[in-house]
């Protein structure tokens, strides 16, 4: 009886508005990420078992073998779209042919396959985002095991009807591809497979967005207890009191809060440009740096800067919202309460960004994540390193805007009489007399 | 004035009023005068408007009607010049916990002085007025409440205002430390300094200042010397003058 008296009392207490909110935020975000994961696991089905292809052997064999090709993949409801490279440079190619990938047919095909060599072909895919799940096309495995499959029963097919098959061609079917791979990103390529990138860049891509959200978070407590500790402490009065403009005070605080994200932001990413330095020159000595540098995804200065730029824009925007949320503070309680709203709305972009390519969502989805200011911040690395710049430059012009609404808003508040009667809830406001 | 009181005033408050909501007045066309040197209490029940008037007299909330001159400047148009010439000191106001004392006074010294010398010269008298010696190397946190209104008493006057605005002075204090601080006020006071003092604690009250002013549902009822407020409604002292007054309305 008396434990549960106790219990009782504790659980009231512990599932507060905070946490219940937090619950919500994260059913909600995750099902939004839910969805978006599904959308993109169905395109990247759709698009693999859409193989866009190019014959550059033309011979009856590997006509034979296309038309096999495609009688297969028809069976699993896919196709195969002949298309025509007019020359060497894949990225100009894809971006004409508007695909993402090509599975190509050389010259000589034929004859390898008639010396029962193994045949190479090569597969051309773009990178367009470092996200798990945006890059869901990527690999040559399902074209390729068709292409092989329609290989052998050509093959197959072939020599049977001409009598049996030697050792030779036994061991030539047992592996009669062999595929090289040409990665795009932007309009850079280099001869590896797309999947062994995105293992290498998947640090990268995940870790701008965990330092971002940690810097929010950071930034929202730091600036909410700012604000807070000043009203709840009593000391807001005796400092406006003072022959100070309030102008001054404002400034003050965001200035020295500006400063500590900046510095934050600096070295965070001073740190991860030594991280990825560490990982990269770490393996195939310094192989993979150079593949990464020929495809334009290793970040120079002026783009760690840019990335670095916006992340602070993000944090002044958070600044300048927590001011406001410190203002509403009336207890220590309320205060960690009032860091809610900026937590779920970073969260929603955070959670998005590490899996999805935020670019390739739905329009009305991406605008509505786009709204989020932050998730510009997420979003800033994959959009530098992919020369994203519409997107880039937009959201960057976006922010500016955003921070100056905010900041006009903040000034507002913190220069009207509202700093002392602004309070959290409805009910408090009314029974609260400002006068005593 | 007599009782060697200066007729030059500090403070000129004409029709202060303050409206939260559309008809409802916190504070209405509250007017009294602070000369050079006296001690003026504002008196009255909770949510009598005491704190709105106080507030708007330091520039912490804006005035809906009227004004008040400080020393010749205007709460509405020189505010910050009025600031200049104030300090404020809140009800159960704090400070900041993770300072020591001595940084505390010297912070707000040299909020309020005009160069680097005055400023040492302002924590200097703060830190003689406070009392609290050596503990004023030690952080705020670790100060008891009585400590901690000291050394906001003593940053309110160190900078020997043209008008100190203390709320509640001696809240929090015990019998001795809220005598010596009414003595300091009265000493201060003689010494050309003017006091507005809000207060529950009419023997305070009658004991420390010049006149009084009893404030009641927004309103500024009656002014003037304790004596002859007794007298005036016969009463014994001052809570019963006080008594008679706000139940009057």
């Amino acid at each position: 009886m008396r434990f549960m008296t106790l219990f009782k009392k504790e659980l009231k207490e512990m599932l507060n508005l905070q946490n219940i909110l937090i619950m919500v935020i994260m059913v909600v975000v995750l099902s939004m990420a839910g969805q978006g994961m599904s959308q993109a696991m169905e395109e990247g089905t759709e698009a693999m078992m859409e193989v866009n292809l190019c014959d550059l052997d033309d011979t009856d064999f590997s006509r034979n073998v296309v038309k096999f090709m495609t009688a297969n993949l028809a069976k699993e409801e896919g196709s195969v779209n002949s298309v025509t490279l007019e020359s060497d440079d894949y990225a100009k190619e894809l971006k004409r042919l508007g695909v993402k990938n090509v599975l190509i047919i050389p010259k000589g095909f034929t004859d390898s396959v008639n010396n029962n060599e193994t045949a190479e072909v090569r597969f051309v895919q773009k990178m367009t985002s470092l996200s798990a799940m945006g890059n869901q096309s990527t690999g040559s495995q399902i074209a390729v095991q068709y292409l092989s499959v329609a290989v052998k029963d050509v093959v197959y097919n072939v020599k049977q009807a001409s009598g049996k098959l030697s050792q030779a061609e036994i061991s030539f079917l047992d592996k009669p591809l062999k595929v090289s791979e040409t990665t795009i990103v932007g309009s850079k390529s280099d001869n590896i497979s797309s999947t062994l990138v995105l293992q290498m860049c998947s640090a990268q891509g995940m870790l701008v967005p965990m330092l971002m959200y940690i810097l929010i978070i950071m930034s929202t407590n730091m600036m909410v207890n700012a604000v807070s500790t000043e009203k709840i402490d009593k000391t807001l009065e005796t400092l406006l009191s003072s022959p100070i403009s309030r102008l001054s005070v404002i400034t003050a605080k965001m200035l020295a809060a500006a400063v500590v994200a900046a510095a934050q932001a600096a070295a965070y990413m001073f740190g991860m440009h030594n991280m990825m330095d560490s990982m990269l020159s770490s393996g195939g000595d310094g192989e993979y740096s150079q593949v990464l540098e020929n495809l334009g995804l290793t970040l120079n200065a002026g783009q760690y800067i840019l990335i670095g730029l916006q992340m602070f824009i993000s944090i002044l925007i958070v600044l300048s919202i927590s001011l406001v949320l410190g203002i509403l503070a009336q207890d220590v309680k309320s205060a960690q309460t009032l860091t809610m709203p900026v937590m779920a709305g970073a969260m929603v972009p955070f959670m998005l960004s590490m899996f999805l390519d935020i670019n390739s969502l739905s329009p009305v989805l991406r605008y509505v994540v786009y709204a989020i200011p932050f998730t510009h911040s997420f979003c800033s690395s994959a959009n530098v390193m992919f020369g994203n710049n519409t997107v880039f430059y937009g959201g960057l012009i976006y922010q500016v805007i955003f921070l100056i609404a905010c900041l006009a808003f903040a000034l507002r508040i913190f220069m009207s009489d509202r700093i002392f009667t602004m309070s959290l809830g409805v009910k408090k406001t009314k029974d609260k007399t400002p006068a005593e | 004035m007599d009782n060697g009181i200066s007729t030059e005033k500090v403070l000129e408050v004409k029709g202060l009023s303050k409206m939260y909501k559309k008809g409802v007045y916190a504070s209405e066309k509250v007017s009294f005068d602070v000369h050079k040197g006296e001690i003026f209490a504002l008196i009255g029940p909770n949510g009598a408007g005491k704190t709105t008037t106080i507030r708007m007299i330091s520039t912490l909330l804006q005035a809906t009607e009227g004004d008040a001159i400080v020393a010749g400047h205007s709460i509405l148009t020189e505010p910050e010049k009025v600031r200049k010439n104030i300090t404020y000191l809140p009800d159960e106001a704090g400070a900041y916990k993770n300072m020591k004392g001595i940084d505390y006074l010297k912070f707000m010294a040299e909020l309020y002085a005009d160069n680097k010398s005055q400023a040492e010269e302002y924590t200097e008298r703060g830190r003689q007025i406070c009392e609290l010696g050596d503990r004023l190397n030690d952080k705020i946190q670790s100060y008891s409440r009585g400590m901690q209104r000291k050394l906001l008493l003593a940053r309110a006057i160190m900078s020997k205002p043209a008008l100190a605005i203390l709320d509640e002075p001696t809240s929090g204090l015990d019998i001795i430390n809220a005598l010596e601080i009414r003595r300091m006020i009265r000493k201060l006071a003689g010494e050309g300094m003017s006091f507005l003092l809000s207060s529950h604690n009419m023997l305070e009250i009658e004991y420390v200042s010049d006149r009084v002013g009893i404030i009641a549902k927004g309103h500024l009822l009656e002014t003037g010397r304790a004596g002859e407020l007794t007298e005036k409604y016969g009463a014994k002292n001052l809570e019963e003058v006080f008594e008679k007054v706000v139940t009057r309305v």
